[in-house]
């Protein structure tokens, strides 16, 4: 092969080896990849401003000046606020019924801490603003954005030498975004762990690259060996978005019994559901999805009633560990996920395989 | 509805948006988990915006809506301006 497949436009713009780019809540995963030459990028969310400048600074100290990304979950829409009594008078009592039948079946006790169920309507555009002004400050390398539109801090970030990367699921919101000047689209396929969109990532990736011109476009959903990332590459991407493959590596702090759920999971290990949150997301299955999909069971309501309703079950889940409740975002790339490997080497073997597979597609090993 | 969530947005009206059709690629964080959900509404803008911060992250009301997620009780929602597109 004279050229290296690997090396990507996005290796270039950003001075990398490899065109792999981790999504993590987990620090260690970050600075283990980064420092292995792929990119990575820490999902800081739920925390507040001063976390996220205290992770900034802590991941500088381990990469030095390689770049590295954070990513907040900017909305693009909110509801009118409500008043929380208000909110839970709303649940209707057969829902209630039913929740109640599953704590009594499948014996789940009541949480350990009680759940604050007025952080809801806490994560507004105000909260969002204050992080992004951090990620400003700090000028952490990279921002992404890993739902709303990223558009109106393009220009105050790039005055800061900050890329801003978008993630999208709709072609037209990556044409939006390349206008107003992000630096790379991620374009986000139904195959991936938990915010995905309804279009595949074979559909959309392609579609996106062919809108994109210059800019960099990364394929994500479903994403967990070197074939996806040598696919990926054909399909026209400069690189591969990837977060269910970090799940389980032995840097990460998921929980134990997640990593082994996700050692043993599968394409058909998860849910595309609305019944946790009211909105659609991909979930591991589990004994609550279990039960909402019975064809007796109500319909989910919209949220944040759902929200409301499954509080309880997820904080309690999580607080006595109980491996039938547990349920946490998988893509369905779950399959390729076999062992509990530190992130340098998911890095490197995903690249082996990559260039394996190009190898067999040309009939050249040299 | 008292909207103290917003107490430092700043507040406004644009002729030029209101009584426009719209859809929006909407979506946030799910409160209680580290996830997130996608959303799609569409409707009309009342021209009603608020303004966060510097530079100003705008957001337009949406109202009439003919279109939201299943088990969406309320008639409006706010839409950030970048994910509205007119129809
Ligand atoms: C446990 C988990 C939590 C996630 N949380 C976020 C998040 O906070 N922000 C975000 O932009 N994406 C989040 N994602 C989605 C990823 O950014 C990415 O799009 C997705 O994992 C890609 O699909 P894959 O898991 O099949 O690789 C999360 C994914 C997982 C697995």
């Amino acid at each position: 092969m004279t050229k290296d497949p690997l090396h990507t436009k996005f290796c270039e713009m950003m001075g990398i080896e490899f065109p792999i780019l981790a999504f993590t809540h987990c620090k260690d995963v970050v600075s283990a990849v980064v420092n292995a030459g792929g990119f990575a990028v820490l999902g800081e969310a739920m925390n507040t401003p001063e976390v996220i400048a205290a992770d900034i600074k802590w991941i500088r100290e381990k990469v030095g000046d390689k770049p590295f990304g954070v990513d907040l979950v900017l909305p693009s829409t909110a509801p009118p606020a409500a008043d929380l009594n208000e909110l839970l008078a709303g649940i209707p009592q057969s829902h209630r019924d039913f929740a109640a039948e599953i704590k009594k079946k499948y014996e789940i006790p009541d949480p350990k801490e009680e759940v604050d169920l007025h952080q809801w309507g806490g994560l507004n555009q105000e909260i969002s603003r204050a992080q992004l002004d951090v990620i400003l400050e700090e000028r952490a390398p990279v921002f992404v954005s890993g739902l709303g539109s990223p558009a109106f801090i393009v220009e105050a970030a790039h005055e800061r030498g900050i890329k801003v990367f978008g993630l999208v699921g709709k072609t037209r919101q990556a044409q939006r975004e390349i206008k107003a000047g992000v630096d790379v689209i991620i374009a986000q396929g139904y195959d991936a762990a938990g915010h995905t969109g309804p279009i595949g990532t074979f559909s959309i990736v392609p579609e996106v690259v062919a809108i994109a011109g210059d800019t960099p476009v990364i394929a994500a959903g479903g994403i967990t060996s070197g074939r996806h990332l040598a696919a990926a590459l054909c399909l026209g991407a400069a690189g591969v978005w990837t977060g269910t493959l970090w799940l389980a590596s032995r840097e990460s702090d998921s929980d134990m019994i997640i990593k082994e759920k996700l050692l043993a999971a599968h394409s058909d290990s998860t849910v595309y559901s609305t019944c946790v949150s009211g909105f659609p997301m991909r979930i591991t299955k589990c004994a609550w999805t279990k039960e909402w999909s019975r064809p007796d069971a109500p319909r989910p309501l919209g949220s944040p009633y759902q929200m409301l309703l499954s509080a309880d079950y997820i904080q309690a889940a999580n607080d006595h560990r109980r491996e039938d409740l547990m349920m946490e975002a998988f893509g369905q790339g779950a399959s390729f996920v076999t062992s509990m490997k530190p992130a340098r080497q998911i890095v490197f073997d995903m690249v082996e395989e990559a260039l394996a597979t190009f190898e067999d597609l040309t009939g050249d090993d040299e | 509805m008292a909207e103290q969530r917003w107490i430092n947005a700043v507040r406004g009206f644009d002729p030029e948006m209101a009584g426009k059709q719209a859809e929006c690629d909407g979506g946030g964080p799910v409160v209680g988990t580290r996830l997130a959900s996608r959303q799609e509404f569409s409707g009309v803008l009342s021209g009603e915006y608020m303004d966060h911060g510097d530079p100003p992250w705008r957001w337009y009301l949406m109202v009439d809506l003919q279109r939201k997620p299943a088990g969406y009780e309320q008639d409006s929602v706010w839409c950030e301006s970048n994910s509205i597109f007119l129809v």
